[in-house]
């Protein structure tokens, strides 16, 4: 073979993994948004606390795997209703008394309840980074000259069925339209007779089942430690800005084009500009498209 | 070992060397201790302090710091605000003249600070931050070498002792840098590139930093590193991402002949050899002496000295020291040997008595020597450090060869599943 023909294959082999990566990482991103995202769209609550919840699915998934030898994926189908629970016990507890509060309040609230989650982590099971090593995350999976990893694959085919799966719920069963009459607006839904105490209660229980989904599914691809919630959950934020507010599927495209600016900057201008290249797009979306992408304007007022 | 026996045990071991050295102790002599032992940094700040009782004990055995008993005042410092404080309160309420600490070098600069304004001496044992010493202080004393050592003797390894077994000229080595953007990546990073370009002209073909608390894939940055096909990466990792950085590169299939780091986080902490196990083998961190470290190859009394920490580190912890221990212990047995040279907190005196030490490697714990500068930071050359490499699950000393009964396997690295 040629050198320049070998160059040419290598250059496309470099594309398609860069290619590959994007569409992997926006599966992980997704899959942490998706929650955020319906808690906010419907809600209008910025939840702070988000990162923390899926840091308590990864810790779910290290213990049951550790000390019972579960697999992630059996645990995935206890974590949901166990963060169900937890997301209507939050709800209950904390969230109730300030959904109706300035947005300030709420703030305070999820950023209080998320550092709190950080400590109460660090007590209760020190600062030590924790690995868990199923065997599918040793699988390598090589094809046409890209390589990935299982467990990779398994978190974004599950993302998109969650997303799937969510925006299907929301666009075709009657709680889907009861949830989403109560994000247009709150006053006219509570005079059609609709107790939207119960509404966000059932949203905000999906949302953290969702992230604690997240949390069990990207477990055995990153480490597992008090703060590990941080890691992904601006990222969650430019994602559900880009998206639109409680738009599923622009929550999924957002968190591809989140991996793409990241994986292309990061191989074009090196790591250390990925931050910058993608806030800069978080706010001009801000600023030329507040709905978001994909939203249409004006939705971005909707239920405030 | 049950905790009474433990105490039992070390009372008697107290009592006899007391008997055996025949020595009564006139007083106490107090000094101040700031760790972090609460927070995200106390784990590390709790093994520091078990190393400070650990030679403690062993120095009071010994006849004490210049004749009287050395005594603890301890403070938690888990922030920056914090360890300023505790060394106010350490200075003022307990009276202490010589405050020593930090594991973090998030806390040294603050509490050494604090305690310049009492004009309070700060023996600094484990902070690496290469600001510590160089604000014209002249109260703040460092008994580790810095960030910017570490760098030094990564290089030293990397041109000395790995480029005579690839069969290469060190000036012939293409080394890829990669590191978090932390102060401690970067003054380990930069020492190191500006040692191996001017003094042994090694190709530089990447330098890229990242920050440790957002990384998520390395993946184009291993894309990129492929194409330019270093020998040598240089990776200074954190304990998150070090991991990462390591499956993805093997999933990538991202070949290279070594890859060298520096420090007790990242591929230095035993979190990287839990998470990764044997696929962790041929990794290389320089660190304080760990298993297959020679007696033999030190000084008479720092044989002597060695054998006996480790001995009261095993009996108190039942392991080999940890990196903590062997710092602060080492620092701490310094301390003695300044203050029984000084006999005076005296500022003046004491530094005088730190100036005047010249011993060489090997009199002291972990091997070391002691030559300070007038910054009162220990030199390079005497805080001598090792390379260990993960072989098998377990991380051990294998450079300098003089040093250690282990020898680096894997070099250059072959083929990912062929580094059994």
């Amino acid at each position: 073979m040629d050198p320049a023909r070998r160059l040419g294959r290598a250059q496309i082999d470099v594309f398609a993994q860069l290619g590959v990566s994007t569409v992997l990482l926006g599966g992980i991103y997704a899959l942490i948004a998706v929650g955020l995202t319906l808690i906010f769209g419907i809600m209008r609550v910025v939840n702070f606390a988000h990162g923390e919840f899926l840091m308590l699915g990864m810790y779910t998934a290290f213990w049951a795997y550790s000390l019972w030898s579960l697999d992630p994926y059996f645990v995935l189908f206890i974590s949901i209703p166990l963060f169900f629970g937890l997301g209507v016990l939050t709800y209950v507890l904390v969230m109730r008394g300030v959904i109706h509060a300035s947005h300030n309040v709420q703030i305070f609230t999820t950023v209080g309840l998320s550092i709190a989650l950080q400590n109460v982590a660090l007590v209760v099971w020190t600062g030590d980074f924790r690995t868990l090593r199923p065997w599918h995350a040793s699988v390598v999976i090589r094809v046409f000259g890209t390589a990935f990893n299982l467990s990779q694959v398994v978190a974004f085919v599950i993302a998109v069925a969650l997303t799937l799966a969510l925006f299907a719920f929301m666009k075709w069963t009657h709680t889907g339209r009861v949830m989403r009459a109560t994000a247009q607006d709150h006053d006219a839904a509570t005079l059609m007779g609709i107790d939207t105490d119960r509404v966000y209660r059932l949203t905000f229980a999906i949302g953290i089942a969702c992230v604690g989904a997240a949390g069990v599914l990207v477990s055995p691809l990153y480490a597992v430690y008090p703060t590990a919630g941080l890691q992904f959950v601006l990222l969650a934020y430019v994602v559900v800005v880009l998206g639109g507010l409680g738009d599923m599927v622009g929550a999924m495209l957002g968190s591809l084009i989140v991996a793409a600016v990241e994986v292309l900057g990061s191989y074009v201008f090196g790591v250390a500009w990925k931050e910058v290249f993608y806030f800069v797009l978080f706010i001009a979306v801000l600023v030329f498209r507040p709905a978001g992408l994909f939203g249409q304007r004006g939705a971005e007022t909707l239920g405030v | 070992m049950h905790r009474s026996a433990v105490v039992v045990t070390t009372l008697a071991v107290v009592l006899g060397a007391t008997v055996a050295h025949g020595q009564t102790l006139s007083g106490e002599y107090k000094i101040g201790v700031l760790e972090p032992l609460t927070g995200p940094l106390a784990g590390e700040g709790k093994r520091h302090l078990e190393g400070y009782e650990i030679v403690r004990d062993m120095i009071n055995e010994r006849g004490g710091v210049a004749g009287r008993k050395l005594v603890f005042a301890v403070a938690d410092a888990p922030d920056p605000t914090a360890a300023a404080s505790e060394a106010n309160r350490l200075i003022t309420r307990e009276g202490v003249k010589i405050i020593t600490g930090t594991f973090s070098s998030r806390l040294c600069g603050a509490a050494s600070e604090a305690a310049a304004r009492h004009t309070v001496i700060y023996w600094e044992t484990s902070c690496v931050d290469p600001r510590f010493n160089k604000r014209g202080l002249t109260t703040v004393f460092r008994t580790e070498i810095d960030a910017t050592g570490f760098g030094w003797y990564n290089v030293e390894f990397i041109a000395k002792h790995l480029a005579p077994r690839f069969n290469m000229k060190a000036n012939a080595l293409k080394i890829a840098f990669l590191s978090e953007d932390s102060s401690y990546g970067q003054g380990v990073t930069e020492s190191a590139r500006v040692r191996a370009k001017q003094e042994f002209g090694m190709q530089e073909v990447a330098a890229e930093y990242y920050s440790f608390t957002s990384i998520n894939d390395f993946t184009p940055i291993i894309t990129r590193l492929k194409q330019l096909n270093p020998d040598v990466v240089h990776h200074i990792g954190y304990t998150n991402d070090a991991p990462l950085f390591w499956r993805q590169a093997r999933e990538q299939n991202f070949l290279f002949k070594a890859l060298v780091h520096a420090g007790a986080t990242g591929y230095g902490s035993p979190d990287f050899g839990r998470a990764l196990g044997n696929d962790a083998n041929g990794v290389f961190a320089l660190l304080e002496p760990g298993p297959g470290f020679r007696l033999e190859s030190l000084k008479p009394e720092g044989q002597k000295l060695e054998r006996e920490f480790r001995e009261a580190v095993q009996k108190r912890t039942g392991s080999y020291p940890l990196g903590g221990h062997q710092l602060a212990g080492s620092g701490l047995w310094l301390l003695k040997v300044v203050l029984d040279r000084a006999k005076s907190d005296d500022l003046a005196k004491f530094r005088d008595a730190v100036m005047s030490l010249d011993l060489p490697v090997g009199s002291m714990i972990n091997g070391w020597g002691v030559k300070f500068d007038e910054h009162g930071q220990n030199s390079n050359a005497r805080v001598q450090h090792y390379m260990l490499q993960w072989q098998n699950g377990q991380l051990v000393t294998v450079w300098p060869e003089e040093f250690t009964t282990n020898r680096a396997k894997w070099i250059p690295l072959g083929a990912w599943d062929a580094r059994k």
